[in-house]
């Protein structure tokens, strides 16, 4: 088996009267396809806490003044910047392409007299927020809407 | 007529004689229709007699066969051994203490299940002259799936949160409690969402969905439990405005 | 700390997972544009440019633009934040798990506070 469960899981209440062995975790655990992509779904917690600072970086300085906002926006041919930002983007689209599997089948089955849509027809919602809004951002960003 | 052999690498584990598990392999002849339970049997009928194992129904409905098998959670009674190679490794359920052999203590498991009161709560029963409690199609709907758990706890050999954190209540304990929550003829969610937002909160889940993929009925735990963080949420929320008063 | 972590689950469940939808919807558009288009030039923070200063400072001093920028910056700190403490949770961190969790939803609230007073100032 793989390496040792909390020494506690599943333990119980009151002790059984013979000694039991450790629980174990699964031996396929460490290297399994699917663990493998939970870690790494975990793992973007580091991308998106970083991102979020540099966002407020970004912001920040906006509300410096122009002299701080043109220095920022030059940082932003860092290599390290943008190497980070294609990790992002990649993090982002990963989380997004997951979670939104995810999403449909965790909706209550009821909102007081409301059903949700069927859990396809969610998806489908959710890629098309998605996808708009998205380009909506990158439009208005770059100057083809509000110009 | 055997088709062919195969090798069984089994978890062995005596708390009388053995300091820590240790492992046993057996090689026997194996038919091409058989299950693993069906080779579990034979070694204990024909080879071992001290091998010891739960089984009951031999058809997927009991819940007793759960063991790893080749390291993943799976019904002996359900699963083909022609799907595995020559060498197949047998072991008790993870994150489970072993109490012997393939046999794990399931009192842990037993305690949670109590926790979330799997029953259906009224604050007044209907007088029997009034009839039976009647539900429409939806209403059953909204809960069906929920219901078909067999306690075999696969789920929580595949939990990484069972494994890590003792406390939690476990995919199939929140399940059934999100069963009754969502029974129409159930008027026990305040209770249970107690539990929910307790120790063992639903909100240890970390959305693995390790559990629906090991579940054999699929009962989808991972959608309960989710479903289940929801309405704790919205209880949280209700509370915060209409506080509910000590009982 | 385990009793107040208890009781603030919700919430924080609540914008984690917000940070996850809201936060994933918002970050693409934006770090294609900020990832991408900047460093290879195919957008400008020269006068006259799409990002100039007074045309950046014109989309983000509204209120929408303010609501926006507050759910980019603050969202995904609190995914970010839950993330490492169930990473932390996944590999053998129960027993410290009071410490790990409040010094990450410490740094996410530091952050969602420093992001208000940024769109507030703009």
């Amino acid at each position: 088996m793989a390496g040792a469960s909390h020494p506690g899981a599943m333990a119980p209440p009151i002790p059984g009267p013979t000694r039991t062995a450790p629980p174990r975790k699964p031996a396929s655990w460490p290297s399994h396809p699917r663990m493998r992509v939970y870690t790494l779904f975990g793992l973007t917690g580091i991308v998106y806490l970083v991102l979020g600072f540099l966002c407020l970086r970004i912001v920040w300085a906006l509300g410096q003044g122009e002299a701080a906002w043109d220095t920022t926006m030059a940082s932003m041919s860092n290599p390290f910047y943008i190497a980070f930002h294609w990790v992002s983007l990649l993090s982002v689209i990963f989380v997004g392409v997951r979670f939104f599997r995810l999403f449909p089948k965790a909706q209550p089955a009821r909102i007081g007299p409301l059903k949700p849509p069927p859990r396809s027809l969610i998806l489908v919602m959710l890629y098309c927020v998605w996808i708009g809004v998205t380009a909506l951002f990158v439009a208005i960003l770059m100057g083809g809407l509000f110009r | 007529m055997s088709d062919s052999t195969k090798k069984f690498v089994i978890t062995r584990f005596d708390p009388d004689k053995d300091e820590e598990v240790r492992t046993q392999t057996y090689e026997i002849p194996v038919q091409s229709d058989w299950k693993v339970l069906d080779a579990i049997n034979f070694i204990k009928d024909e080879i071992d007699g001290t091998l010891s194992h739960r089984w009951s129904c031999r058809m997927a409905v009991c819940g007793s066969c759960g063991m790893m098998v080749d390291g993943e959670p799976k019904l002996t009674c359900k699963t083909a051994l022609a799907s595995y190679g020559d060498t197949v490794r047998i072991e008790p359920l993870a994150n489970f203490p072993t109490v012997r052999d393939l046999v794990v203590e399931m009192d842990g498991f037993m305690d949670k299940f109590k926790s979330v009161k799997p029953w259906i709560i009224r604050a007044k029963e209907q007088a029997a002259e009034e009839g039976t409690y009647r539900q429409t199609p939806d209403e059953l709907q909204a809960f069906k799936q929920f219901s078909m758990c067999i306690n075999c706890m696969l789920c929580y050999s595949a939990c990484p949160v069972v494994a890590n954190e003792p406390e939690f209540l476990g995919p199939a304990a929140i399940a059934l409690g999100h069963r009754y929550n969502m029974d129409s003829r159930d008027e026990g969610a305040a209770e249970r969402n107690e539990v929910f937002r307790g120790e063992g909160t639903v909100f240890s889940c970390s959305y693995a969905n390790e559990c629906s993929e090991v579940c054999p009925k699929n009962v989808d735990p991972a959608a309960a439990v989710n479903q289940a963080k929801f309405n704790a949420v919205v209880d949280w929320t209700t509370q915060l405005v209409l506080p509910r008063g000590e009982e | 700390m385990k009793h107040l972590l208890l009781r603030l689950e919700p919430l924080i469940w609540l914008m984690f997972g917000q940070g996850i939808l809201i936060g994933t919807i918002l970050l693409t558009g934006w770090l294609i544009v900020f990832g991408v288009a900047l460093p290879f030039g195919w957008v400008g923070f020269e006068d006259g440019q799409a990002l100039d200063y007074s045309r950046a400072y014109g989309l983000a001093s509204n209120f929408v633009g303010q609501a926006v920028l507050l759910a980019l910056i603050a969202l995904p700190l609190w995914k970010g934040a839950h993330h490492l403490r169930h990473l932390s949770l996944d590999h053998g961190g129960a027993d410290y798990d009071p410490v790990v969790a409040l010094s990450l939803y410490a740094i996410a609230a530091g952050g969602s506070i420093a992001a208000l007073l940024a769109v507030i100032r703009l």
